[in-house]
C-alpha cells in the first residue's frame, strides 16, 4: 500500500468516562478523500479530535507519517464545526483566515506580509476574496464555512480534517467546497471530513470509514460502501439506492 | 466645589490629582482587561471574583493587625483566585451549572467576608475603621502609592497584552483551534484570568466589591458597540474606562455625600445605553431607522408591482388607469404614490396614474428577482 | 433562651424557607444569578417606597420593590434580545446600575431616611424584635415576622396551587407549551415570587444574604437528589438548619448573624460538595478512578477479541502499543486474570471462553449507547465492581 498519512492504534475516547469511541484501528494512506460516516452520537467528531490532541484518549495511539502528533502539527490542518465559535467576535474575515498561520509562527512572533499573502491566496482559493475585510457576522452561513476552509488552506498542511463542513451551507457552497477538496486531493493531500449526508458518498469521496462507537470497516467507497456495513453502521435494516 | 473649580484644581491640588489619576487609571485597565471577560462570555465571573475577594481582605488584616493596603490586596488576590477555582471545580465536578456555581461562591465568600468584618469590628482595636470603604470603595482614601501600584500593574498587562495579542485573540476565538496549533491554551487562559482578578483586586479600594463587576463589563460592552476589531475595542474600552473613571470622580468630588464608587458606574451605564442607542452599525436608532426605510422600500416595491399587473394587462404600457383602483390595495398611501412620482416611475395627470417605461422595467426587474429567490 | 432570641431564630427560619422554595427553581432553571440580579436592583425601589411610605415594613413598599425586581428582569432580557452584548453581560449591567442609583438615592437624602447601606447589604436580624406589631392595642410580635410568614404563606400556596405546571416547566420548556400552560406566565410569576421573597427577606438579612439563602441550600440540596419534592425538602432544611446554627454562631462569636447564616450555609455547601455519597467531589473522583479501570479493562478484552496475531497480543503490548502507563498495564492484567476472563501462555494473552461472551455483550451494549443498559450489564457482571 501507498505511505500512510494517519495511524490510529487501539484509540479508546470517553467523555465522563463513558465510552465514545472503542479500541479504533485505522490506516489512513496518503492522497485519499475520506468521509467518516455513522449515525449521531457515533464519534465522529471525537475520533478526529483525539487525533489531533484535542481530546484525550484513555489508550492508544496516534500517529502522523510515523510521528506523534506534537512533532507533525505543521502537517496538519483543522477545520472545526462551524457552530463550535462565537460569530459575533469582532474581527474580519481576513483575521480569521490569517489565524491559519499563526501554527507556523509560533509564540509572540507577528504575521507579516508573507502570512497576509498566504491569506488572500486562500481566501482567493475560496472565492471570497471581496469579502476578506467583512466582520464576520455579517457573511452567510456558507461564507462562514468558506472562511473557515481558507483559514485551514492558509495553514499549507499536507493532511485535512473537517469537522461537518457541508452542515447548514448553500450548494453554491457545498460545490464550491468539494471541488477544492478535490483539488486538494489531486495535490496529493490527505482529506477527512465528517459526513452526514450518504447520498454524496460515493460522488464526493474515494474512501471511506463507517464509524459507530468502534470502527465497522474502512477502505476505497467502491468496495466497502454498501448496504452491509450501512446497516451494520446503523443498526437498522438500511438501504441506500446509490448508483455507482 | 462645583465641577468647573474641580477641574482646574485637579492639576494642583495633590489629593485631587492623586485621585484622578487613579480612578482613571484603574477604569484603563479594567476596561481594557473586561474585554476579554466579555468576550469569553464569563461577564459575571469578575461579579463572582470581586465579591470572593473580601474574606481575603479580613483575613489579611487579622493575621497582620496591618491595614497596609498592599498586605489587604494580596489577601484579596489569594482568596479571589481560591474562589475562581472553586467555581471551576463546581463546574467541572458536579452537575451543578455556571450560574449556580457563581452564585454561591459570590454569596458564600461575601457573607464569610462580613461575618469577619463584623467580628472584626467588635475588636478592641482601633485600628480596624476603614476596613470596610472595600464595600463600596473610597476613591479618597487614595494615596501615591497605591496610584504608582496601579500604574505598575497597569505597564506590566500591557506589555503582556502586546507580547501575546496574537495568542489571546485566537484562543478567544477558537480555542479547540488554538490547541491543534500547538498553543498551550492553559498557559494562555491562566495568564488571562490572573491578569483580570488582579485588575478586580486592584479596584477593591476604589470601586468596592459589589459595584467591581460593573468596571469591568459596562466599558467593554459599550465599546463593543462601535468597532467590528479586537484591537480597537480594547483601546475604546480603556478609553470609556479612563473617562468614567474621571467624570465619576469629578461629580462626587463636586458634591456632598456622594461615594465615588456608585458615581462611576452610573458615568460607564450611561456610555452604554449612549452606545446601545447611537452607535452607527449595531445601534438601536440606526437599526430602527433601517428597519423603517427598508419597509418604506418594500411598500414602495409592492406598489410598483401592483401596478405593473395592472400595466401588463394592456398593451400600452402607460396607458392612464384611475387612482381608485389603488384605493383596495394595501400597501398603496398617497405617499408612496408621490415618492413613485418623484423616482420618475409614474406620471400623474389629474386622477389618472400611468406607468412609465422605467417604472415598467423596474417592476419587470423586481418580479424576477423574487421568483428566481422563491425558487 | 429569651422570646427576642426566639423571634430572631424564627424569623431566620421562615426567611430561609422562604428563599429555599423559589431558589430551588431557579438553580433547576439555570438562573440563579437572576436572584443576585434582583436582590442588588431591588434597592431604587425600597428607597422610593420609603419616601412614599416612611415605614421599611409597609406594604406599599414590597410592591413598589418587587414591581423594581419585575422591571430588573424585563430590562436584562430586552437587552439580551437586542443581541448588543451575550446572555451574561446584560444581567452583568443592569443591577450595578441600579444598586448604584439606590445607593445614591440613599446617600443624598441621609438625613431624611433610616436606611444605611451596611443594613441594606447586611440586614439588621438583631434588631428585627424590637419592630412589633400592634393590633387594637395587643402586641401580635415581631413585624417582619408576620411579613415574612405571610410571603411564606402566599409562597407555598403558590407552590402547591402550580405545583404540576411548575415541574413541567421547569424540565420541559416544549411540553408545557404543548400541554397549554404558557412557560412565560409560569416565569414571570416565579420572578415575582423571587422579588417579593427577596423583598420580605432584605430588611432581615440584607442583598447579599438573600443570595445565599436561594441559591446555597437548593445546590446543596441538588448535589444528594435530582428528584424535584425531595430536593425541595432537604433545601427547606438546610436553609432553617442554617439558619438556626447560624443564628447560635452569631450570638457566640458576637458578630453578624446574616454573615454567619450564611458561613453555616457555606460549611454545609462544603461538606456536601466533598462528602456527598454519589454526587460529591471525593465519589466522583473514586468513581472515576474505578470507571478508568474498568474501561481500561474493557478495552483490553476488545483488543485480544479484535486481534488474532500473536504479536498484538503479547504482554509488553499492553505497554507499548496501547500506551498506558505500567501501572495500570498490570493492574488491568491481574483484574483480568482474577476473574479469568483471559489465559497468558509464554507471555502470549488469550481470552478464555467467559472473557469471550462477556466481551461481545459487553460491545453490544455499549453501542446502544444507553446507560440504563449498562447499568444493568454493571449487575450481571461482578467484576464491575471488583
Amino acid at each position: 500500500m501507498d505511505n500512510i498519512a494517519v495511524k490510529v492504534d487501539d484509540l479508546t475516547v470517553a467523555y465522563n468516562y463513558k465510552p465514545v469511541l472503542w479500541d479504533i484501528d485505522l490506516e489512513i494512506p496518503e492522497g485519499v478523500l475520506m468521509a467518516i460516516v455513522g449515525p449521531n452520537g457515533a464519534g465522529k467528531s471525537t475520533l478526529i479530535k483525539a487525533i489531533l490532541g484535542i481530546l484525550k484518549p484513555i489508550a492508544g495511539s496516534v500517529t502522523i507519517y510515523g510521528n506523534p502528533y506534537d512533532k507533525q502539527r505543521k502537517l496538519v490542518a483543522y477545520v472545526p464545526q462551524k457552530g463550535s465559535v462565537d460569530w459575533d467576535f469582532p474581527t474580519t474575515a481576513l483575521d480569521v483566515v490569517m489565524m491559519g498561520t499563526y501554527g507556523s509562527l509560533g509564540w509572540i512572533k507577528r504575521p507579516k506580509q508573507k502570512e497576509k499573502k498566504a491569506a488572500l491566496e486562500a481566501l482567493e482559493k475560496v472565492g471570497m476574496l471581496a469579502f476578506k475585510n467583512r466582520q464576520i457576522s455579517q457573511l452567510s452561513g456558507g461564507q462562514q464555512q468558506r472562511i473557515f476552509l481558507a483559514r485551514a488552506l492558509a495553514q499549507n498542511a499536507s493532511i485535512y480534517f473537517m469537522d461537518e463542513p457541508f452542515q447548514g451551507v448553500d450548494a453554491t457552497t457545498e460545490i464550491a467546497i468539494i471541488n477544492i477538496l478535490k483539488e486538494l486531493r489531486k495535490a496529493g493531500k490527505t482529506v477527512i471530513v465528517v459526513h452526514h449526508d450518504l447520498q454524496t458518498v460515493p460522488e464526493y469521496f474515494d474512501w471511506v470509514t463507517f464509524l459507530n462507537v468502534k470502527k465497522i470497516a474502512t477502505g476505497p467507497v467502491k468496495d466497502i460502501f454498501n448496504d452491509n456495513n450501512l446497516t451494520k453502521t446503523y443498526g437498522i435494516n438500511y438501504k441506500v439506492s446509490i448508483q455507482k | 466645589m462645583d465641577i468647573q473649580e474641580y477641574f482646574s484644581l485637579v492639576f494642583s491640588d495633590y489629593t485631587l490629582r492623586t485621585i484622578t489619576l487613579g480612578t482613571a487609571i484603574l477604569g484603563a485597565v479594567t476596561g481594557m482587561l473586561g474585554s476579554f471577560a466579555v468576550l469569553r462570555k464569563q461577564s459575571l465571573l469578575g461579579d463572582a471574583i470581586s465579591h470572593a475577594a473580601l474574606p481575603g481582605i479580613a483575613i489579611a488584616f487579622l493575621i497582620t493587625g496591618a491595614k497596609d493596603s498592599n498586605i489587604l490586596l494580596l489577601g484579596a488576590l489569594v482568596s479571589g483566585l481560591i474562589g475562581t477555582f472553586w467555581i471551576r471545580g463546581i463546574i467541572t465536578k458536579t452537575h451543578l451549572k455556571s450560574d449556580t456555581a457563581l452564585g454561591l461562591i459570590l454569596s458564600l465568600f461575601f457573607g464569610f467576608g462580613m461575618l469577619l468584618l463584623t467580628f472584626i469590628q467588635k475588636q478592641p482595636n482601633a485600628n480596624q475603621a476603614g476596613l470596610d470603604k472595600y464595600l463600596f470603595g473610597q476613591a479618597a482614601t487614595l494615596v501615591e502609592s497605591d496610584v504608582w501600584l496601579m500604574a505598575g500593574v497597569t505597564v506590566v498587562c500591557l506589555f503582556v497584552l502586546l507580547l501575546f495579542w496574537k495568542e489571546f485573540k485566537i484562543l478567544l476565538f477558537d480555542a479547540d483551534y488554538t490547541k491543534t496549533l500547538g498553543f498551550n491554551t492553559k498557559f494562555i487562559d491562566v495568564l488571562i484570568t490572573t491578569f483580570i482578578v488582579l485588575a478586580i483586586v486592584l479596584g477593591l479600594q476604589t470601586v468596592g466589591v459589589v459595584l467591581m463587576s460593573a468596571m469591568l463589563l459596562a466599558p467593554a460592552a459599550a465599546a463593543r458597540q462601535w468597532t467590528n476589531s479586537l484591537g480597537i475595542m480594547v483601546f475604546l474600552a480603556a478609553i470609556f474606562g479612563a473617562f468614567s473613571g474621571v467624570l465619576g470622580t469629578a461629580i462626587s468630588a463636586s458634591q456632598n455625600n456622594l461615594s465615588t464608587g456608585p458615581i462611576i458606574v452610573l458615568v460607564a451605564a450611561t456610555v452604554v445605553v449612549f452606545s446601545f442607542v447611537f452607535s452607527p452599525s449595531r445601534g438601536l436608532l440606526f437599526k430602527q431607522i433601517r428597519f423603517i426605510k427598508n419597509r418604506r422600500d418594500l411598500e414602495l416595491h409592492k406598489t410598483l408591482a401592483f401596478m405593473y399587473h395592472i400595466a401588463e394587462t394592456h398593451e400600452d404600457i402607460s396607458h392612464p388607469h384611475t387612482i381608485k383602483i389603488l384605493n383596495n390595495f394595501q400597501g398603496y398611501t398617497r405617499g408612496t404614490l408621490q415618492k413613485l412620482v418623484k423616482k420618475n416611475y409614474v406620471t400623474l395627470d389629474g386622477n389618472m396614474w400611468s406607468l412609465t417605461e422605467e417604472g415598467f422595467n423596474t417592476a419587470e426587474n423586481l418580479y424576477n428577482q423574487q421568483s428566481t429567490s422563491n425558487e | 433562651m429569651n422570646s427576642a432570641q426566639i423571634e430572631i431564630q424564627l424569623i431566620a427560619s421562615l426567611v430561609a424557607i422562604a428563599c429555599a422554595i423559589p431558589g430551588t427553581f431557579l438553580v433547576l432553571r439555570k438562573m440563579a444569578m437572576i436572584s443576585d440580579a434582583i436582590s442588588h436592583s431591588i434597592l431604587p425601589g425600597i428607597v422610593i417606597g420609603f419616601f412614599i411610605t416612611q415605614d421599611l415594613n409597609s406594604p406599599l413598599l414590597i410592591v413598589l420593590a418587587a414591581l423594581t425586581g419585575i422591571i430588573t428582569v424585563v430590562l436584562v432580557e430586552y437587552i439580551q434580545k437586542t443581541g448588543l452584548v451575550k446572555e451574561d453581560t446584560a444581567i452583568g449591567l443592569v443591577f450595578p446600575a441600579m444598586f448604584s442609583i439606590g445607593v445614591i438615592m440613599i446617600a443624598k437624602n441621609a438625613n431624611d431616611i433610616h436606611l444605611d447601606v451596611d443594613a441594606v447589604l447586611l440586614g439588621e436580624l438583631a434588631f428585627a424584635p424590637f419592630d412589633r406589631l400592634e393590633i387594637s392595642g395587643v402586641d401580635v410580635g415581631p413585624k417582619s415576622l408576620w411579613i415574612i410568614g405571610s410571603i411564606l404563606l402566599v409562597t407555598i400556596t403558590l407552590l402547591l396551587a402550580f405545583f404540576k405546571e411548575l415541574k413541567v416547566s421547569t424540565f420541559d420548556k416544549g411540553l408545557a407549551a404543548s400541554l397549554g400552560f404558557s412557560p412565560a406566565i409560569i416565569h414571570y410569576g416565579l420572578m415575582s415570587v423571587s422579588s417579593v421573597t427577596t423583598v420580605g427577606a432584605f430588611d432581615a438579612v440584607g442583598a447579599i444574604l438573600v443570595v445565599a439563602l436561594m441559591i446555597a441550600p437548593a445546590a446543596t440540596a441538588y448535589l444528594l437528589t435530582t428528584d424535584l419534592k425531595k430536593m425541595l425538602g432537604l433545601a427547606i432544611g438546610f436553609g432553617a438548619l442554617s439558619a438556626i446554627s447560624g443564628y447560635w454562631f452569631a450570638h457566640w462569636l458576637d458578630a453578624s448573624i446574616a454573615g454567619s447564616i450564611t458561613t453555616m450555609l457555606g460549611l454545609l455547601f462544603l461538606i456536601v460538595y466533598l462528602f456527598a455519597p454519589s454526587k460529591g467531589v471525593i465519589a466522583v473522583m473514586y468513581r472515576e478512578k474505578q470507571q478508568r479501570t474498568e474501561v481500561s479493562l474493557l478495552t483490553f478484552l476488545l483488543h485480544l477479541k479484535n486481534h488474532t496475531e500473536k504479536r498484538e497480543r503479547h504482554v509488553n503490548h499492553l505497554q507499548e502499543h496501547i500506551n498506558w502507563q505500567k501501572v495500570r498495564a498490570k493492574t488491568v492484567l491481574d483484574l483480568a486474570l482474577k476473574n479469568n476472563m483471559i489465559t497468558i501462555s509464554n507471555d502470549i494473552v488469550s481470552l478464555t471462553k467467559k472473557g469471550n461472551t462477556f466481551t461481545s455483550k459487553a460491545i453490544d451494549y455499549i453501542i446502544t449507547n444507553e446507560d440504563t443498559q449498562i447499568e444493568d450489564m454493571k449487575e450481571d457482571f461482578f467484576l464491575f465492581r471488583g
